[in-house]
């Protein structure tokens, strides 16, 4: 018996919005890279440090914008069911959940300017006591995965 | 009952008091600083008697502007100095009356009355209750039977005249159970602390032996001064903690009245908790390091109810110490929904290893770092890995699942030993974690999580067979169940 993965994966353009905003962040990793240089040449320290300080953002950025970003976008997987939620994501720990539809309280989509340029959003699924997120889904698929939720989900109030 | 009501005037006294209590460290800096230059004691002198009388006034006009009525079967409070609030809770959205008194209220025969729903969540700390400072026990027994009645009301299906509310007593805490409580709770952690400063304070004057040799004695003396003091303050400590628990928790009664359970305790202070039992998300059963070897545990209930500021009311003890073998006969009959005769499958051996190496991962830096910078003692250190090992070995052993009566039960260790029960129809979410390391190894981390308060509690075992957890995982699917 064992656990069937989750059919769906999020949009592939959430792989090019995560790496654009990697890009944002490494781009401070390079700055910092390249003040370390001036601030050898300046001073005449040891060249090594150049070599250690461009090796690291460059490492740091295949890292991040590359690889990371990949793996993770590979590894989402999602499903929405009548009865269930089902998620699976996670790099190097791979997390499965699982939310019944009974105990959905509420679902929220939210978008930021990098996602909205993308029609892209972010799904937030919230029980009585847990939050899930789906990131960077396609906007219409967000929007129809949101009302099929709200609809789906009743809350038994018994059992809160 | 629907014209608006005052507090009893001693709440004016209480509230002030409490503001007092906050205000006593900005306080206590105003008057040390203050008496430092001569010429301004007067005026420090003032101004503290001048905020005292201010807090008073504030209190008492605080008073005068909280009513609260019953009207239209709802529970109507207006308050505020000056920004006007009204607050109306109606009676069947009333989760439970926790009733407590404190020292002032014992005085006049009152009772402070907590108002508790079931609250939305997440708007403000205190949404959706309301607290009655000090009101007399007949009215606060009004409020009781009108919402007995409107509850009634609500259930109209079950015959009305069916059986006059259940009474039975779960369970009342002995002398000797409230005296191994005090001994072992709380306090222990002090007299571990006490103790480790002993041995520090010997330690400390190893190298102070070889610099200084001509005042050793002095010196030597002074640790032992200064050791005896800090374990006489430690010790002290203890003692003041010991009473306190004491007062706390002396004659702690639980009761099941109909379906909700009553608990009770407190010698000074008296409280009183209502958990309606359908609000049980959990039960949590803990053994601590002292109690364990004891075979004694503790049982908490994890309730819905509950604000976000108040812990106590989320996670609810019901057993504070009991033999852990008498738990089943205690709660089984009155909490029928739950089983705590079941057989745990421990995780499987292969996993003590990722155990230990993980106690080791977390030990090594500091024995590297001792050894490296306190070159012949550190090396001593070496001892924690023994110890590591030891206690991977209780993490390991403490590990544990079962699915059994439609319930899931994990057990685990943080630094206590927790089993928690939970219902599949409680469990809010269910997940499984696998690592790289873990999927070699065919292992899983399993983790549910139910609802407490305002937010969640529940359990994560780590390391068991995945095939087990893959059984749980189906067995929580609304959908591949078979």
């Amino acid at each position: 018996m064992t656990i069937s993965e989750p059919q769906k994966r999020i949009s592939e353009r959430a792989l090019t919005v995560w790496k654009i905003s990697a890009c944002i962040h490494t781009l401070v990793v390079w700055l910092l890279a390249g003040g370390l240089t001036t601030i050898t040449v300046f001073f005449d320290w040891p060249y090594w440090i150049i070599g250690a300080a461009l090796g690291f953002a460059a490492v740091y950025s295949y890292l991040f914008i590359i690889l990371l970003p990949t793996l993770r976008w590979k590894r989402w997987r999602y499903e929405v069911r009548e009865q269930e939620i089902e998620l699976q994501y996670g790099v190097f720990i791979i997390k499965k959940t699982l939310i019944p539809m009974i105990r959905v309280q509420h679902v929220d989509t939210q978008q930021g300017p990098l996602l909205r340029k993308y029609k892209l959003s972010t799904v937030t699924i919230s029980t009585a006591a847990t939050v899930h997120e789906i990131p960077a889904l396609d906007m219409e698929e967000a929007e129809s995965l949101r009302t099929s939720i709200s609809r789906l989900a009743r809350v038994a109030d018994e059992d809160v | 009952m629907s014209e608006p009501k005052r507090l009893h005037p001693i709440a004016a006294v209480v509230n002030a008091l409490r503001q007092l209590k906050e205000l006593i460290i900005p306080f206590l800096v105003f008057v040390v600083f203050g008496s430092r230059g001569t010429n301004w004691d007067l005026f420090y002198f003032y101004g503290s008697i001048g905020a005292v009388v201010l807090i008073f006034v504030y209190g008492v006009l605080t008073w005068y502007r909280f009513t609260y009525r019953i009207e239209q079967g709802e529970l109507r409070i207006e308050y505020g100095l000056i920004i006007r609030k009204k607050r109306y809770i109606p009676f069947d959205r009333i989760q439970s009356l926790d009733l407590s008194e404190g020292i002032l209220q014992r005085l006049f025969g009152l009772v402070k009355v907590k108002v508790e729903t079931a609250g939305s969540g997440g708007m403000g700390l205190q949404d959706g209750e309301a607290v009655l400072t000090a009101i007399t026990k007949q009215e606060a027994k009004e409020i009781h039977d009108y919402l007995i009645s409107i509850k009634k009301r609500a259930v109209p299906e079950d015959e009305n005249q069916e059986q006059e509310t259940r009474d039975d007593i779960l369970y009342k805490m002995s002398a000797t159970e409230l005296l191994m409580l005090a001994t072992t709770s709380g306090g222990v952690g002090v007299v571990i602390s006490a103790v480790l400063a002993f041995v520090f304070q010997f330690e400390e004057f190893i190298p102070y032996e070889q610099i200084f040799d001509g005042v050793e004695h002095f010196v030597q003396s002074g640790v032992v001064f200064v050791s005896v003091v800090v374990f006489a303050g430690f010790l002290l400590a203890w003692v003041i903690a010991l009473f306190g628990t004491m007062l706390k928790y002396a004659n702690f009664t639980v009761r099941k009245v109909d379906n909700d359970l009553v608990i009770t305790r407190g010698l000074l202070e008296k409280r009183q908790f209502t958990i309606p039992l359908n609000r049980i998300q959990a039960i949590r059963i803990s053994e601590n390091l002292i109690r364990q070897p004891l075979g004694y545990a503790s049982a908490y209930v994890e309730s819905a109810g509950g604000s976000a500021l108040d812990q106590e009311s989320s996670r609810v003890i019901i057993l504070p110490i009991v033999k852990k073998k008498k738990i089943p006969g205690l709660l089984e009959p009155h909490l029928t929904d739950y089983h705590f005769r079941v057989d745990l499958i421990p995780a499987p051996s292969r996993a003590y290893v990722r155990y230990l190496f993980k106690g080791w991962l977390f030990v090594l830096p500091i024995i590297i770092a001792a050894i490296w910078f306190l070159r012949p003692w550190g090396y001593g250190t070496l001892v924690l890995l023994a110890v590591s090992a030891l206690w991977s070995f209780l993490n390991y052993k403490d590990t544990g699942w079962s699915l059994d009566h439609g319930m899931l039960t994990f057990r685990y260790r943080s630094i206590v030993k927790n089993t928690v029960y939970m219902r599949k129809n409680k469990v809010q979410s269910f997940s499984v974690k696998e690592s790289f390391f873990q999927r070699n190894k065919k292992l899983a981390t399993v983790e549910a999580i139910v609802k407490s308060g305002h937010g969640g509690a529940g359990g994560k075992v780590i390391d068991v067979e995945k095939k087990d957890a893959e059984s749980i995982y189906h067995w929580y699917s609304h959908e591949t169940a078979e």
